[in-house]
């Protein structure tokens, strides 16, 4: 389903100080670059030590920085958001981890009233990195699969990333550690382990707040994130032989938006689908056909086409699984219908 | 009498006492005043958590239907005669004195707050810590000069004692734009992670004790060890995340130090119909820490178990949990006149007032005379009036203000561990290898 490292344009082999690393084998180096150059840097969450992490992201970190550096908790999540915080008003740069992004849920006060609120009401920042797996399309059912970015894009304060190849995985999570405020750290797990690339090996800093041509397109734009990068880009692939050229812009960042990267593609091509894995009312969707509204309405050849999961939890069972994603075919379909509008 | 919990086996809470307390071995030096001698002997409760108290009240709210009426109802022993103080095992005369200038400064300042309420130059409600200055006031002054703490609502004092002024509290009800959050928050809720190392509340309680767990494993990291001192009441501490706070501190020894105020009333459900435990300090027990009870109206109680605890966290020794027993004298705010305490329930904390009893025990002591202490007050008063006037003149926020400070941005904050670079502890010159498949999805 989705681009490996066959795909050449995943590959820029003729950049130097290169080599092939997975989505997450590229967050590893970004998080051991950074605590390697910074002491202040800790990771602190559930079976991150001795075990590595449910996902093995800290797999050996523990043997290299310490059990002072790693820390496993308790299981509790709220315990492990406030702690973060507190050592990070003392000087520190925790980042947490989400063993699932889903339980992001047990720790939503201390996320959004605690620790996204205090630079604003008492001057108190809050450079933190809250990271984890997220996301569908590896049959965890409903506490394991979700897509939770959209309550906390909606929180003042709050930063939130969620990047769709290696090399964006790698710059982005040591951009994030850098920030001095709190950022959600999206994960996909999907791309974990199916896709590589070539990914810098030190000092490669992708920028929160600035998205991605992922593929140049004359005819219509798809703006996406995450997992559904490669899902327009199979889409692409399909729709380039029947010869509409689509643009993919993969946005990285949540928020803030980049706003002009959004009105620029919609300025060249005049036609526009957002497509996102989250479900759809009150998703992403919404907000990037307000901003393009506000922005390039006089620019607009058609309608705003939103492609998203159904508005369901995400079924267990792998056809219903399947039912409730979107797929390639549905950016296809939609594609062809805006492209003869 | 030091602060032991059953968990630790082997020895009875009194032959620990010999072993863990400490008299005046902080850096700061203060030494003991010589009175403990005095000091009657420490009860255990039935489950062997030291009692500090020196009477242990003996009743309980009902609610109670009554044809149309319900209400609730107090029963048990309202008549007892109001204890002694205990003398404290570690605080000098200067600071007996110094302490009760906090408490009187602390009431005095609450006064000007509900005067100003009354005039409407108050934006929202007023809290009152009416009654528990002594836990707020003593406690605070029980650490040492690096600590932090984070204080609830009702904890006004402690924001004097560790320097804020009361110009500062008055601002933050006016909104004013010199407030220390500018405007942008109101009454307790600030804090100063620069200087006076106060981490601001929020509404939700409980919340704030992990994140003072956390204050206490950053500087641990940094090689120093604090004490983190928070309250919350017996009605905060039923959510989840206090659970989660105190076990996380527990588990990893952090510097917690935890004062419970039972003040009996958690907005107007009392402590009955909150909690089925009569000591909360009982809990202690399953977190794996000790446990104490005091009386939360005894200044030196209030100091004492507090200036162990603190010793404990400065020793990386681990959290503290102490139950002050106390009464919220006042409504949840100003516009709950608290009609649903019994009548007589408050006549039984009125007599045990924490300033009347300090007041009247430093009197005894010859500690303090009545013209002293008139004096005092005066100064405080006057002290105070300046303040509030201060608070009045001083401007409103400009509305455009309101969009600043979302992020931290463009230099504004630059971050730096407080207490030293962490070492590297790297115990391998290894590199980062791949990381093996077995993982939890595919």
């Amino acid at each position: 389903m989705l681009r490996s490292d066959r795909d050449p344009s995943l590959r820029s082999g003729l950049r130097k100080n290169m080599a092939q690393a997975t989505y997450l084998e590229a967050i590893r180096q970004g998080l051991w670059e950074e605590m390697e150059s910074d002491p202040t840097v800790f990771c602190i969450g559930e079976d991150i030590g001795i075990y590595g992490g449910a996902f093995k992201v800290t797999d050996g970190f523990v043997h290299h920085f310490g059990t002072s550096r790693v820390i496993d908790t308790p299981i509790a999540e709220s315990a492990i958001v406030g702690a973060a915080f507190g050592a990070a008003l003392t000087g520190m740069r925790p980042v947490a981890e989400f063993q699932f992004m889903d339980f992001i849920g047990c720790a939503f006060n201390q996320i959004v009233n605690m620790v996204a609120k205090s630079h604003y009401r008492w001057g108190a920042p809050a450079p933190l990195v809250l990271r984890g797996p997220c996301g569908g399309g590896v049959h965890g059912g409903p506490f394991h699969s979700q897509n939770p970015e959209m309550p906390f894009v909606h929180t003042p304060g709050m930063k939130v990333v969620a990047p769709a190849t290696p090399s964006d995985a790698k710059g982005l999570i040591k951009s994030a550690i850098r920030d001095n405020n709190p950022v959600l750290f999206l994960e996909h797990k999907f791309l974990y382990r199916r896709i590589k690339e070539d990914v810098p090996e030190n000092g490669h800093i992708v920028p929160i707040g600035k998205a991605r041509v992922h593929r140049e397109g004359r005819d219509l734009s798809v703006i996406t994130y995450a997992a559904m990068v490669h899902t327009a880009q199979e889409a692409a692939d399909i729709l380039a032989k029947e010869g509409i050229e689509i643009e993919i812009i993969d946005l990285r960042t949540l928020c803030p938006l980049d706003r002009e990267a959004i009105t620029q593609t919609v300025k060249k091509t005049n036609k526009v689908i957002l497509l996102h894995e989250d479900t759809k009312t009150g998703g992403l969707a919404g907000e990037l056909a307000a901003i393009i509204n506000e922005e390039a309405f006089d620019d607009l050849d058609g309608p705003i086409v939103r492609i998203t999961a159904l508005d369901t939890p995400v079924p267990f069972s792998p056809p219903l699984e399947h039912f409730f994603l979107p797929k390639v075919e549905d950016v296809v379909r939609e594609a062809r219908k805006l492209h003869a509008y | 009498m030091a602060i032991k919990s059953k968990s630790e086996k082997n020895s009875s809470a009194k032959a620990s006492a010999k072993k863990t307390s400490l008299n005046g071995n902080r850096d700061t030096g203060r030494p003991g005043n010589g009175a403990s001698m005095k000091a009657p002997a420490v009860r255990v409760n039935q489950y062997g958590i030291p009692d500090w108290r020196l009477e242990q009240p003996e009743f309980e709210v009902r609610e109670v239907t009554d044809g149309p009426e319900i209400h609730y109802e107090i029963k048990g022993k309202l008549n007892t005669p109001v204890p002694p103080i205990r003398e404290s095992k570690y605080l000098t005369k200067e600071q007996h004195l110094e302490l009760y200038r906090w408490m009187v400064m602390n009431r005095r300042m609450e006064v000007a707050l509900e005067n100003l309420y009354k005039q409407s130059k108050v934006v929202g409600g007023v809290y009152f810590g009416l009654g528990q200055e002594a836990c707020s006031c003593a406690s605070a002054y029980a650490l040492g000069p690096d600590d932090w703490f984070a204080p609830m609502i009702r904890n006004q004092g402690a924001q004097l004692v560790r320097g804020f002024h009361s110009r500062d509290i008055m601002m933050q009800y006016m909104a004013k734009a010199g407030s220390p959050t500018k405007g942008k928050d109101g009454t307790s809720h600030y804090g100063d992670i620069e200087k006076r190392h106060m981490v601001s509340p929020i509404s939700m309680l409980g919340d704030l004790l992990p994140v003072m767990a956390g204050v206490s494993l950053g500087a641990r990291l940094q090689g120093k060890e604090l004490a983190c001192l928070t309250w919350i009441g017996d009605g905060g501490q039923s959510t989840g995340v206090s659970y989660e706070g105190i076990n996380f501190a527990a588990v990893r020894k952090l510097g917690l130090v935890l004062i419970i105020e039972s003040n009996l009333w958690a907005y107007s459900t009392p402590t009955e119909y909150q909690v089925n435990v009569k000591d909360l300090a009982n809990r202690a027990i399953g977190y794996g820490m000790p446990g104490v009870i005091i009386d939360g109206t005894d200044a030196c109680q209030v100091y004492d178990a507090t200036y162990e605890a603190v010793e404990r966290a400065h020793r990386g020794e681990g959290p503290t949990l102490i139950e002050a027993k106390l009464m919220r004298m006042k409504g949840h705010a100003i516009h709950d006149a608290a009609a649903y305490v019994p009548k007589e329930m408050h006549e039984f904390w009125r007599k045990r007032d924490c300033i009347d009893r300090f007041q009247k025990y430093l009197l005894e002591k010859k500690w303090l005379t009545p013209a002293q202490d008139k004096e005092m007050i005066a100064a405080i008063e006057k002290e105070i009036d300046a303040e509030r006037e201060f608070a009045e003149n001083s401007p409103m926020p400009e509305g455009h203000t309101a969009a600043e400070g979302v992020y931290c941005e463009g230099g504004c904050h630059d971050i730096k561990p407080k207490y030293g670079m962490p070492q590297k502890a790297r115990r391998s010159e290894g590199k980062l290898k791949e990381s093996e498949a077995a993982i939890h999805f595919k």
